[in-house]
C-alpha cells in the first residue's frame, strides 16, 4: 500500500483509538500495527504533532510494572477532529467503491 | 541494532533541534523500548519494528523546525523549514527553490529601493535646510520652495512604503508557513469534496 496513503490514515486511526480509550504510546503503536503494517516509529512524531495542535494532551501515570508512563488523551478539539475525519473517510471510501463498481460494469 | 545504537543514531540525527525538544523525543523511544522489554521482546526486534531512525528523524525535524520558523521570523528559519520538508519528499527541490529564491529576491529589491527613496528624501531635505549653514557644497537643482516639500514628500513616501513592504514580507512568510504545514498534514486533511 502506498506509503503516503498510510501516513494519511494513520492520524485517523490514532485519533479513533484514543476516542475509545486513554492509551500510552506503546499500547497505541502495538494496537495500530496489528491492523496496519507501518514502521512503528513514525507514530511518535505524529503524536507530537497532534499534541502541538492541541488535539491530544499527555500526562504521566505510575504503572504496576515500573516507572511512570506517558499517557495520551483526546481533547474536546481532538474529539471533533476525529468525528470529522471519520465522516470524510467513510464518504471517500463510498465514493471510491462506487467508482470502482461503475468501471467494472463498463468493462 | 540494539536499543543503545538506535537511540544513539536517532540522537545524532536530530542534534540540531532545541535540547528540550530532543530530550522529549528520545524519552518517547526510551519508554517504547522499556515497555517492549517488559513485554518480553528483544531490543533488536523492537528497533527493527520501529523502523529506520533516519525516517523518524526527518519527520521529527521537519515539524520541529517548522514550529521554530512560526515562532521566530527569520529567512534562515524558513529556509531550514523548506529544506526539511524537501527532505521528507513532499516536493521537488527545484520546484520549490526557484520561487522561494525569486520571492526573497523581490522582497530584498523592494526593501532596497524603498530604503533608497527614504534616504534621498532625507538628503534633499537636510541638504536644503542645513547645507547653507555649514557651507556644504550641496548641489540641489531646485529652489528651497520646491526641495523642502519634495524632501518631506520623499521621506514620507519612503517610510510608508517601508512599512508596507515589511507587512508584505510578513504576509509571504505566513503564507509559506501555512503551505508547509498543509504539506506536513498530508492526505487525510485534504478534502476530496467540500
Amino acid at each position: 500500500m502506498n506509503i503516503q496513503f498510510k501516513k494519511g490514515v494513520l492520524e485517523l486511526c490514532v485519533l479513533s483509538m484514543l476516542e475509545r480509550q486513554v492509551c500510552y504510546g506503546y499500547e497505541l503503536v502495538n494496537e495500530i500495527s496489528k491492523s496496519i503494517s507501518i514502521s512503528e516509529g513514525t507514530i511518535y512524531p505524529l503524536l507530537r504533532r497532534l499534541k502541538s495542535e492541541e488535539l491530544v494532551t499527555t500526562y504521566l501515570q505510575e504503572s504496576q510494572e515500573g516507572p511512570p508512563r506517558k499517557y495520551y488523551k483526546l481533547t474536546e478539539l481532538g474529539r471533533k477532529k476525529e468525528e470529522e475525519l471519520k465522516k470524510e473517510w467513510f464518504t471517500f471510501v463510498k465514493d471510491v467503491n462506487n467508482f470502482l463498481k461503475g468501471s467494472e460494469k463498463n468493462e | 541494532m540494539n536499543k543503545k545504537e538506535f537511540l544513539g543514531r536517532l540522537s545524532g540525527l536530530i542534534k540540531d533541534i532545541p535540547e528540550e525538544e530532543k530530550k522529549d523525543i528520545l524519552f518517547d523511544y526510551e519508554e517504547h523500548f522499556r515497555i517492549g522489554l517488559e513485554k518480553g521482546r528483544k531490543e533488536e526486534e523492537i528497533a527493527a519494528s520501529l523502523g529506520d531512525p533516519k525516517v523518524i528523524a526527518k519527520q521529527s525535524r521537519a515539524s520541529c523546525i517548522l514550529k521554530e520558523a512560526e515562532k521566530t521570523t527569520s529567512v534562515n528559519n524558513i529556509m531550514r523549514a523548506i529544506f526539511a520538508a524537501v527532505g521528507l519528499g513532499f516536493f521537488n527541490l527545484v520546484i520549490i527553490l526557484g520561487p522561494a529564491i525569486g520571492l526573497i529576491g523581490i522582497l530584498v529589491a523592494l526593501f532596497a529601493s524603498v530604503f533608497a527613496i527614504t534616504v534621498s528624501g532625507v538628503a534633499v531635505l537636510f541638504g536644503t535646510l542645513i547645507g547653507p549653514v555649514f557651507a556644504w557644497n550641496v548641489y540641489i537643482p531646485f529652489a528651497a520652495v520646491v526641495s523642502i516639500p519634495l524632501g518631506i514628500g520623499l521621506t514620507t513616501l519612503g517610510l510608508l512604503s517601508l512599512i508596507g513592504t515589511f507587512y508584505l514580507a510578513k504576509f509571504f512568510y505566513k503564507l509559506c508557513i501555512s503551505y508547509l504545514k498543509m504539506n506536513l498534514q498530508i492526505i487525510t486533511n485534504r478534502r476530496n469534496r467540500e
